[in-house]
């Protein structure tokens, strides 16, 4: 009787325990309009309901929106009549197109949402709305994953189903009741910016989620488990002075260090575009011999280790074809204004790909907020519109078309890892462990 | 005339400052906000700077100009801010749960004062042959008059220094204050937080040179 009085305890004290986790850098306040960044897209897809979610398998499924439909390249969406926001007033479509417009207007919204509504319109309709823009459907469905919705005129409030309060210099997060239905009784966010800190305290206990530092043998306590997360994170570098130089990278990146050289956290990429995506490992076309004597700088972010040691390893291997290939570090918003001015021979930085296909897109467009290189094709207009679903065989004429003569090239893939205390149930998916529909309100404790 | 002029010159350089400030190269990828300003977290570090002021004044009182010599201070001053927190982060007992505004506390004090206490004993005039002949009575007195035209100057000179102490320990201890408050601004690029930033630290310059000569 005893035991069974104690494990109900048990059992009744990790139901109501919080989650303990970090974040890296300060999300700034939430705010469904201007709010950008990794940590405030944490915030709000705990605070916040986009249209569609994006489930653990990478399948569009129902958000706010119950169901929808395509017609002619529109998206109408019904919504749900049991969703509200945390002030109580229920959801509804104009709070959507709301949101919609309001990012669209805002020249200081979200670069990321602005990018993904570009040429949205939205109306409302008497039970839900309406989407038309020229891209498809299937794409953009994937993409308002991204997009939570806001109360009109409240960019500070979502229907999500977590509550937040500033407690301390903490963000605390509280389960509200929601559709979702969330199992934990809320999660508890410190701002830890030392990734030797966030060591510490995962082996203290007092984390029940975070990311351990990049180093190799490093194995998680007894009360944690590893999560090794597949993410389209890759290192680019792009050039500005031909594909000879990219060429003579694609055969280096194989053989200046050993696969397992990054220790499960990061590999040698192999082709042109993340194979995580559906694309074929493909090589750069044709043969571009390089001259010896050639002196290359390449730019890269400094701070960064893995890409640190990946330059020197690189510079050595360079040397050995007469080729002085330089490194340089330099500081993270001075290297994205030179790459956006295109002030550079080579440059690397690390990129986070949506997971879908049409997110390289970027680096092809002439608009495209990856192409870094100016590159253009007089063939690209033509496949573009074949892009229509994940499966259409455009995507290889694509990537050939990339492959005559590419603007950037991988050097390394990422992998993510992080490890999770073991009673906690978690459910990673593409988008890592929040951004995904439940997220958060499916994870539960297992006593 | 002269401390106006004093003031003038003080105030271009927090001008150039200011200007440096607006200027800042480069772009940041993805135009992060801002953050809130940590209201919660002014009145510990308003309370800690002034534990540290009193402390370092009553040590440096205590014991005179020899200390800066002391080999035992320049010990204690060796170690970097990341000791410390590193230290008080490793030996906390994991069943007390996280340490927070205590436990950084601690870590600053131990961290800044000695090379406040080395400051203020380096800066204080020589006491032999006079006044120490004079006895005891003398030497605090002098000691007094010293550290009394020093504490201002003192504090307007140290503090950028101490927010650059507290940035460490924040970042290791889970503290958001005003360390971090600063560099968030300066990653995220908001010129008007650090023009306000750089303001409140000349006006307290100004406010510290009232008593200079």
């Amino acid at each position: 009787m005893r035991i069974l009085i104690a494990v109900i305890l048990a059992c009744l004290g990790l139901s109501a325990q919080v989650v303990q986790e970090s974040f890296g850098r300060d999300p700034g306040p939430l705010d469904f309009i201007r709010g950008e960044g990794h940590e405030q897209a944490i915030l709000q897809s705990l605070t916040g309901d986009s249209l569609v979610g994006v489930d653990t398998q990478g399948r569009v499924v129902p958000r706010l929106a119950e169901r929808w439909e395509i017609d002619k390249g529109r998206l109408r969406f019904f919504l749900r009549k049991d969703a509200r926001f945390g002030n109580g007033r229920p959801v509804g479509p104009d709070d959507a197109v709301w949101t919609i417009q309001a990012i669209q207007a805002d020249a200081s919204a979200s670069p990321t949402k602005r990018d993904i509504l570009a040429g949205v319109k939205a109306r409302s309709l008497a039970a839900g709305l309406e989407l038309e823009s020229d891209r498809p459907p299937a794409r953009l469905l994937l993409e308002l994953a991204r997009v939570p919705i806001a109360q009109k005129g409240e960019a500070g409030q979502g229907s999500g189903p977590f509550t937040l309060a500033r407690k301390d210099g903490e963000w605390l997060l509280t389960a509200r009741p929601h559709f979702l239905h969330p199992q934990i009784p809320g999660i508890r966010f410190r701002l830890i910016g030392d990734e030797q800190a966030i060591l510490q305290n995962l082996q203290k206990g007092w984390l029940s989620i975070g990311v351990p530092p990049p180093r190799r043998g490093l194995k998680p306590p007894a009360s944690h488990t590893e999560f090794r997360l597949a993410t389209q994170a890759q290192l680019l570098v792009w050039s500005r002075i031909g594909t000879a130089a990219l060429k003579g990278l694609e055969r280096w990146r194989g053989e200046a260090l050993p696969q397992d050289f990054f220790g499960g956290r990061a590999s040698l990429s192999r082709g042109l575009w993340p194979e995580g995506l559906g694309f074929s490992v493909q090589t750069i076309q044709g043969t571009c011999p390089i001259p010896a004597g050639q002196r290359w700088e390449i730019l890269y972010a400094a701070g960064d280790e893995p890409v640190e040691k990946l330059m020197l390893a690189l510079r050595e291997r360079a040397k050995k074809e007469g080729v002085d290939l330089e490194p340089r570090p330099v500081e993270s918003s001075i290297l994205f204004e030179r790459l956006t001015k295109g002030d550079f021979q080579l440059a690397c930085a690390i990129n986070l790909f949506d997971p879908h296909p049409w997110s390289v897109l970027d680096l092809l467009i002439p608009q495209g907020s990856l192409n870094f290189s100016g590159w253009a094709h007089g063939r690209l207009a033509s496949i573009l519109p074949k892009l229509q679903d994940l499966r259409t065989p455009a995507w290889e004429e694509l990537q050939a078309l990339w492959a005559e003569r590419p603007g950037c090239l991988p050097l390394l893939d990422f992998q993510g890892c992080v490890w999770v205390d073991r009673r906690l149930k978690v459910a990673p998916g593409p988008l890592g462990l929040y951004l995904t529909t439940p997220g958060a309100a499916g994870w539960s404790w297992q006593p | 005339m002269k401390r106006l002029s004093f003031l003038l010159q003080g105030w271009m350089v927090w001008g150039l400052a200011l200007v440096a400030a607006w200027l800042l190269p480069g772009l940041p990828r993805g135009a992060a906000q801002p953050p809130e300003f940590p209201w919660n977290v002014l009145p510990a570090t308003v309370a800690l700077l002034m534990g540290l002021v009193l402390a370092a004044l009553v040590a440096a009182w205590l014991l005179g100009p020899r200390a800066a010599r002391a080999r035992s201070l320049a010990l204690w001053e060796a170690p970097p801010d990341l000791l410390w927190g590193g230290l008080t982060l490793a030996l906390w007992p994991a069943a007390w749960g996280p340490p927070g505004k205590a436990a950084w506390a601690l870590a600053f004090l131990a961290s800044a004062l000695p090379s406040e206490i080395r400051w203020l004993c380096q800066a204080l005039p020589g006491e032999y042959p006079f006044p120490a002949l004079w006895g005891e009575r003398a030497q605090r007195r002098m000691r007094n008059l010293a550290l009394r035209t020093l504490a201002p100057r003192w504090i307007a000179v140290r503090l950028p220094l101490w927010l650059t102490a507290t940035l460490v320990l924040e970042r290791i201890l889970a503290v958001r204050g005003l360390g971090s408050d600063w560099m968030t601004r300066v990653a995220v690029q908001d010129r008007v937080g650090l023009a306000l930033w750089i303001l409140t630290f000349g006006l307290l310059w100004t406010l510290a040179q009232r008593r200079q000569p």
